[in-house]
């Protein structure tokens, strides 16, 4: 298992190398420059362009900058500065990264302990009046852009006379010291961004749930386990279930990197303070090493989230185990 | 009542002496604005802003970044500053100036009672720093080096004494005034960041990034600096040693605190106002019914409409310099660009567009800008379709497809594209119906949607052939000058004019004779510094300008703001304009 983990950890090296070249090359291939936002400022003369362009070393030829950012990342660490704030990109990342995680675990569990308990009612009770209503809402929710149940979630919240429209906190909390007012307050924001964006992956989750329990209900070692005599409840959860849950667990692994480009719009509606629109900024205007930083992060969150999802999913079916 | 002793009546003799000794140095007073609904407010409050985005650092200098350029408003002063109702600059950290040797020294005296925000005291060493390693320094992203260089020669500061600087110009240059708005920055916190500070000149930028200790940021503005939250929140506090006062004398601003709130989608800025966590706004004609249907049902603010000095009215422009020689040829035809004038219907974009709250433009000039706008409003013209097939059949575009589309010359149709931003309230509505007035004139436009941020780049990289753009209007031309002087900068509907280098001569000789005319008035009202002479000429351009409509102007936006009923003394303002800010006489009632 270790010998395993650490050649799959190995193999990630050229895997990501290969990425940070792709992304670099398509970066490029887009038309314009970063310095393209100032030219309406009338401040902005061509010598100014000349030396912003020097002082972010644009002038220089692309393998050049290529091959510094990597130096940069293999022997300091250093990921490369922002165009436009001048800083290092790490410091940029972890300045967001707090609520990215916090909210993108939180809605990951909140939508797995609604979806997979519902995909297993719904394959049980096929033919139920109440089963087709929540594959209804299943269809219609999963066709509806997140961004769109947030902002009928916002005109519903505005109609009854709420505040809590979008951001995280109510104003006079956000550079307040941590009190019981203040997770209350965030308690009364969070159910917006839970629904909006979670939503979308309960339904999703409930139906690959659904299916993969209706799958599994139709096979040998079910029936083999009715037949000896099992009782339902143990047929259900210990065999059924059991290995119907598994390929979800690999779907798990899979979502990791929409931590970073998940949400993008629905960030942007809500004003959620995630790293979703800091990397939407960083591609239109061109901040090259934001968006390879953001870029390659995601990628290798990818290939993180596969691992542990193969770990896991080791860990949950001895089948996979015993290979 | 005890008789006050010598000592005493001596003590208070003296300081009736300092007092009267420091009278011209008392805080600048602000009164007078009653025509604007200005009254005498109370201390306290807070009073909450939106902010577009996160400011990318917060020194002024370092990034050209609207959202920072908000926040600094608050933080700095310059020199001098508008008046809030007539547009006039009048003394701001400068206490008086003088003007001497024809036009050519200008002489600040600086008010001596401003302090820091941190408590130091500030001179014209700080004066002398700010202009010196920053405002001329090129290596400033956001620095004004060009302003300061005339004729290619540099304009000398120096400092006379603790409290007064001097500027010297190698020739007159009547707007120079107008630079004088830029915020002076504390020399005693930024010093190790310049090159006399032993930096390069290029460190500066790198000055108070966004993770910089909020007391480093230090500013003789009316708020200072308390807390910055990534990506949520900016809270400013009153700085105490503010230097105006209210008519009563009460120290401004009223305000306690001040704070923006980072919100990114105009939508969710609309709800958080909505909602009572912003407490002004400012909005588009395209939102004005919906909130001013809300105002009037008792929602608990007003829509406040006011005709705009600032802001950016739209033009469709042509390019002169098309990569289809055909096309290029008819643009440069004036005939074409008056007949298509016609085919622009300025009345149904003002109401459908804007909901009525547009008025009909100027030419590169604001109409309500009292100082230099020269009525042009019957060169505007009316909307005529009819009149636009006859001017253009007269052109020898009388020839048509089947499809009804006029032919070129040369056997092509009359189509070109209209590059527009999508992502903007009202480009893409003027755009279609630009396309369907022009199509009944037998002109084929095609819609090529952009974003915003590209749309300027776009227009210089010359890669367009009808574009709709917008410049912001400012009180003086001379500020505008390298837009509308042909072989400007920003002149790039007619790109072949431009030098090959900043600051070389344009190439003169492929001007039509109207554009020399304009590039002589420009030369000429930049030097002169008679006031009556430069209204004469700028007269003369706008007339020259609605004539030949380098540019076809379409309408002026008014500015609209919304503001919460807890809050008086709003007085409109844009956005980041420095040398207007009329936040210190906000007041919570």
């Amino acid at each position: 298992m270790l010998n395993f983990t650490i050649r799959r950890i190995l193999g990630m090296i050229p895997t990501l190398l290969l990425i940070s070249v792709v992304c670099f090359t398509v970066i490029q291939m887009q038309p314009g420059s970063f310095v393209d936002q100032y030219l309406d400022d009338p401040r902005v003369t061509k010598e100014t362009v000349a030396n912003i362009t020097r002082q972010l070393g644009l002038d220089q030829p692309l393998w050049v900058q290529y091959l510094t950012w990597m130096k940069g990342i293999v022997t300091q660490g250093d990921f490369g500065f922002s165009f436009a704030s001048g800083r290092p990109v790490s410091s940029l990342i972890w300045e967001r990264l707090g609520w990215t995680v916090f909210l993108a675990l939180l809605t990951l569990l909140v939508s797995w302990a609604i979806a997979v308990p519902l995909g297993i009612y719904t394959a049980l009770n096929r033919y139920s009046k109440r089963s087709a209503a929540l594959n209804f809402f299943g269809y219609v929710s999963l066709a509806t852009p997140d961004f769109l149940v947030a902002l009928l979630l916002i005109a519903l919240v505005l109609k009854w006379g709420g505040s809590n429209v979008g951001g995280l906190f109510s104003p006079q909390f956000i550079d307040a010291p941590w009190s019981a007012a203040k997770v209350l307050d965030l308690m009364n924001h969070l159910w917006i961004p839970m629904i909006a964006i979670g939503l979308e992956g309960v339904a999703g989750l409930m139906r690959q749930m659904r299916a993969s329990m209706l799958d599994v209900t139709g096979q040998d070692y079910v029936r083999t386990a009715r037949a000896k005599g099992l009782a339902e409840r143990q047929v259900m959860w210990k065999h059924a279930v059991r290995n119907a849950v598994n390929p979800l667990i690999s779907l798990a692994g899979l979502s990791l990197p929409s931590l970073i480009s998940g949400t993008i719009i629905a960030s942007i509606v809500l004003n959620l303070p995630t790293i979703g629109p800091f990397l939407y900024d960083s591609l239109l205007n061109k901040d090259q090493y934001v968006a390879m930083t953001l870029l390659l992060f995601s990628a290798l969150l990818l290939l993180i989230g596969n691992l542990l999802s193969d770990l896991a999913l080791a860990w949950a079916d001895p089948r996979v185990r015993f290979e | 009542m005890r008789r006050p002793t010598p000592l005493a009546l001596i003590t208070l003799t003296l300081m009736t002496a300092a007092l009267a000794g420091t009278a011209h140095a008392a805080p600048k007073k602000i009164s007078g604005y009653g025509t604007l609904g200005v009254t005498t407010g109370k201390q306290g409050g807070t009073y909450t802003l939106p902010l577009g985005d996160s400011p990318q650092s917060l020194f002024y200098y370092g990034v050209i970044d609207n959202n920072l350029g908000l926040v600094s408003q608050q933080l700095f002063d310059g020199l001098l500053e508008f008046n809030l109702a007539t547009y006039k600059l009048e003394p701001a950290l400068a206490e008086s100036y003088t003007v001497s040797d024809g036009g050519t020294t200008y002489t600040f005296k600086l008010r001596q009672d401003v302090k820091w925000s941190d408590g130091q005291t500030f001179d014209a060493d700080d004066v002398v720093f700010t202009y010196k390693n920053i405002i001329m320094n090129p290596e400033a992203r956001a620095g004004d080096a060009a302003s300061f260089k005339l004729d290619g020669k540099p304009v000398e500061i120096s400092r006379v004494n603790q409290y007064t600087v001097k500027f010297e110009l190698p020739r007159p240059s009547p707007a120079f005034l107008l630079q004088m708005r830029s915020f002076i920055m504390p020399k005693h916190k930024l010093l190790k960041f310049s090159e006399e500070g032993g930096a390069k000149p290029s460190d500066i930028n790198g000055a108070w990034p966004t993770n910089s200790p909020e007391s480093d940021v230090v500013g003789t503005g009316p708020f200072k600096l308390a807390t910055y939250t990534a990506g949520q929140k900016v809270t400013l506090v009153r700085n105490p040693n503010y230097w105006k006062v209210d008519a009563a004398g009460t120290r401004l601003p009223y305000l306690d605190r001040l704070e923006f709130l980072i919100i990114r989608d105009p939508q969710a800025q609309v709800a958080q106002f909505l909602a009572g966590n912003l407490d002004q706004l400012n909005v588009s004609g395209a939102q004005f019914p919906d909130l001013k249907g809300k105002e009037v049902a008792g929602a608990p603010f007003k829509i406040m409409r006011s005709t705009a000095l600032f802001g950016s009215p739209p033009f469709v422009a042509y390019n002169f310099d098309a990569k289809d020689p055909a096309l290029a040829k008819v643009f440069s035809d004036v005939r074409f660009r008056r007949a298509m004038q016609g085919a622009l219907n300025r009345e149904r974009i003002i109401d459908t567009v804007y909901n009525g709250l547009a008025s009909l433009p100027g030419h590169g000039v604001a109409p309500i800008n009292k100082q230099w706008y020269a009525n042009t409003k019957a060169q505007l013209g009316s909307f005529n379709v009819a009149a636009t097939g006859q001017a253009l059949d007269a052109m020898g575009l009388s020839k048509k497809n089947s499809a009804g589309i006029r032919l070129l010359p040369g056997g092509k149709p009359l189509e070109f594209d209209l590059t527009y931003a999508t992502d903007s309230s009202t480009y893409p509505a003027m755009a279609t119906i630009i396309q369907s007035d022009f199509a009944k004139a037998g002109v084929k436009v095609n819609l090529r949607g952009i974003l915003n941020s590209k749309l300027f780049s776009t227009g210089l990289s010359g890669d367009w052939e009808m574009i709709l753009h917008g410049f912001g209007d400012q009180p003086d031309p001379e500020l505008r000058k390298p837009i509308w002087q042909p072989g400007g900068a920003l002149y790039y509907w007619h790109r072949s004019l431009q030098p090959a280098k900043d600051g070389d001569k344009p190439n003169i000789a492929k001007m039509a004779a109207w554009e020399k005319d304009i590039y002589t008035i420009f030369e000429k009202a930049a030097t002169t510094t008679n006031v009556g002479e430069r209204k004469a000429l700028y007269t003369r351009w706008q007339l020259l300008f609605a004539q030949n409509l380098p540019v076809t102007p379409i309408a002026k936006p008014e500015n609209i703001g919304a503001v919460s009923n807890k809050y008086g003394n709003y007085v409109y303002n844009l956005g980041v304009i420095p040398g207007y800010n009329p936040v210190p006489l906000i007041y919570q009632k």
